[in-house]
């Protein structure tokens, strides 16, 4: 009998033996439909209504609670303006040109990209790239991986520069998986980025920087 | 880690044995002290920025409990969408099989060296020993685990591994290891390890990962970090390795959600770490980075075992550490007293499950069964019940025919006041005749067992009857 067959024959075993606590049905009610997306949606749907107009300054006030630069801007010209001044004329690692948005790849002239070689993007200064969506629950940015959207861009420079688009501003997580799951799955990576790296591992102190950005600048567009 | 075979059993001598060495060392004490406490209170404050915290801890433990009870099932409907998704996956049911085929998978792809993020599995498997014996550098990439590597340590807890160590230690590890000055700044050290591993990030053929979570509708793997080298191991090398226990699934996305909710604000105080990674498969046709092959490797090594017994509960953990910080015993001895990879009060449930109750039966006595531990589990695993199940397991089998003779003299000597009281005298007499600072270190005779692994607090000095018939004297007296 190979491995598989017998782990999944004891498991089998396992399920007849009873020994496993059943939820408790008081606490419970009301979870069970929730075994697809599909049904998670339709669940959930309601709860995730606020206007963005309320989803910005929480999404903002988050992103300060983790230690995120931001700068808000009202029009298209503002954010590439914001965004040549924060990279000035550091080397940069950015998503492709048409992927990021507000035009902002133009400012961003000799820029490595995804397609270069990854000792020209391992010594980038600064990281510049869109997400997918943005949640306003914790302050998180989401990106995925793809042609022009490489992972390297927000993880190898000592600082990561994300452009939001405010529509893009979801209220959480739950909202995310129910909204797009089509895009998640259409993606081999899919990373909720919320702050700089960090650790504690040497004596509980907070230490910045470790292994990703020790700095984490988000400008939101119109 | 320099041992190559997987430790043994530890016997009660053993057990206690590391427990005085433990209580001994006044620094592990008191940073063991300081670590859990501020844990734990980071761990409630995160929990009240959920409005439904209650909620959400029913619903991340029906989801837990809920995969379980489907394992073989889901399972299947796992494998198959992680297949679909350009995964290559392995079964292994003991870790010297997990241990080969991960060996197996360097071999085919020319890996020289393999980075790791942090993956308790890995170190049930003693992963790092086997991949070095076949000519494999293998590095680990978490700060934590970092040190410990260099220092051949082993973790001390499941989320911080070096909880256990001063920046002290950590700058002469350093000093040593790498030749580098010696610094005690921790934003100094951790720019040290940045740079060190940076290196090793981008020449690793091989990455080498946990699973906090492995998603069955979808196939995915999530991985939680804060330093971002999980991101790494699964971005820069050219193949990742996955290496989860079959526990470790959730059905849905909306199951994933309510479990990370729990996560990390359980382990760190955070609402969310600052990485959480969905790792769907190898990088898409057009990608110009991620790994080009994906390997998740099922490990059982008892699970199946411990999913059909009393104790099947505790497969439902999803590893945050909470009841570590959480328990009078873990914060006293810390992690390397309970002797495996699983510290704690999980640890003295899993530990047994996994190597055995006969070698291991200690573990399940660490523990005053004060409850702290079920207060604090996201998902409500009932730890206490399970010890005392598996005490009672452990025990050899009570003769309660021995016992009466006894009970019967107590209850003659209980029901007559006057020889109550004169036997009682006589006793604390006796006790303190063996006080030293107000506690007894040995007991004689059948009592000496209480004593073998605690002390016994001597008796103060008037019992209440004679403090109450004095009291009475003077109210008499001064009336």
């Amino acid at each position: 009998m190979s491995a598989r067959e017998a782990i999944l024959a004891r498991a089998r075993q396992a399920q007849r033996t009873g020994y496993l606590p059943k939820p408790d049905g008081a606490h419970d009610a009301g979870l069970k439909p929730c075994a697809t997306t599909e049904t998670m949606h339709g669940n959930v749907a309601q709860g995730f209504s606020p206007a963005i107009a309320e989803l910005l300054p929480r999404f903002l006030k988050e992103l300060k609670g983790v230690g995120v630069e931001s700068y808000v801007e009202d029009s298209d010209d503002a954010v590439r303006a914001r965004v040549r001044e924060i990279v000035g004329n550091r080397a940069a690692l950015a998503w492709d040109a048409d992927r990021l948005p507000y035009g902002v790849g133009s400012t961003l002239t000799g820029a490595a990209i995804g397609a270069s070689p990854r000792d020209v993007q391992a010594a980038a200064e600064i990281g510049v790239t869109g997400c997918h969506a943005a949640l306003a629950e914790t302050g998180s940015l989401v990106m995925l991986s793809g042609p022009g959207t490489p992972r390297s861009a927000s993880l190898l420079p000592p600082v990561h520069l994300c452009v939001v688009r405010r529509a893009d501003i979801l209220e959480s997580m739950g909202q995310w998986f129910a909204e797009h799951a089509a895009a998640i799955a259409s993606a081999a990576n899919c990373t909720f980025i919320t702050g700089p790296s960090r650790t504690a591992d040497i004596e509980l102190t907070l230490t910045l920087g470790v292994h990703g950005p020790g700095k984490v600048i988000v400008v939101v567009g119109p | 880690m320099s041992a190559t075979e997987p430790h043994g059993g530890v016997t009660q001598g053993d057990f206690s044995e590391r427990v005085a060495g433990a209580l001994a060392d006044s620094h592990l004490r008191a940073a063991l002290d300081n670590a859990t406490r501020q844990l734990g209170s980071r761990r409630i404050l995160a929990l009240a920025s959920l409005d439904n915290a209650d909620t959400v801890r029913d619903q991340a433990r029906a989801a837990r409990l809920n995969a379980l009870a489907h394992l073989p099932e889901f399972l299947e409907r796992f494998e198959a969408k992680l297949v679909a998704n350009g995964a290559h996956v392995h079964w292994a049911e003991t870790p010297q099989e997990a241990n080969r085929i991960i060996v197996e998978v360097a071999k085919q792809t020319s890996t020289r060296c393999a980075v790791k993020s942090k993956s308790m599995v890995s170190e049930e498997t003693h992963l790092n020993e086997a991949l070095e014996e076949a000519g494999v550098d293998v590095v680990e990439t978490d700060l934590g685990e970092y040190i410990v590597q260099l220092r051949r340590d082993r973790p001390s807890h499941i989320v911080a591994p070096i909880i256990h160590l001063t920046k002290q230690d950590v700058a002469a590890v350093m000093q040593q290891r790498l030749s580098v000055p010696y610094t005690e700044d921790t934003q100094e050290l951790a720019a040290i390890a940045r740079r060190h591993l940076r290196k090793e990030f981008l020449r690793a053929e091989m990455g080498i990962s946990g699973a906090n979570f492995g998603v069955v509708e979808t196939g995915t793997i999530c991985l939680v970090t804060n330093e971002g080298n999980g991101r790494m191991i699964s971005t820069m090398p050219r193949v990742h390795v996955a290496l989860m226990g079959i526990e470790k699934l959730v059905e849905t996305m909306a199951d994933l959600d309510r479990c990370v909710k729990v996560l990390a604000r359980s382990a760190t105080g955070q609402k969310i770490t600052v990485y959480t990674t969905l790792v769907r498969g190898p990088r898409g046709p057009r990608d110009t980075d991620g790994p080009e092959e994906f390997h998740v490797v099922l490990l059982d090594n008892g699970r199946s075992r411990i999913l059909a017994g009393e104790t099947a509960e505790i497969l439902a953990c999803i590893r945050c550490g909470a009841c570590l910080n959480a328990c009078p015993v873990y914060r006293t001895i810390g992690g390397h007293a309970y002797g495996d990879t699983y510290p704690g009060p999980v640890g003295a449930i899993v530990t047994p499950g996994l190597r055995g109750l006969h070698d291991w039966s200690a573990l399940p006595h660490a523990s005053s069964l004060c409850g702290a531990c079920r207060e604090v589990c996201p998902v409500r695993i009932d730890i206490p019940r399970m010890l005392l199940e598996l005490r009672r397991e452990a025990a050899p089998h009570a003769e309660p025919q021995s016992l009466r003779p006894a009970m019967k003299m107590f209850a003659w000597v209980a029901s007559r006041p006057r020889v109550y009281r004169a036997a009682a005298k006589a006793a604390r007499w006796a006790l303190r005749r063996l006080e030293r600072n107000g506690w007894i270190r040995r007991l004689p005779g059948l009592a000496g067992g209480w004593t073998k692994s605690r002390d016994f607090k001597a008796p103060p000095g008037p019992s209440f009857q004679e403090m109450w018939r004095e009291r009475q004297r003077q109210k008499g007296r001064a009336a």
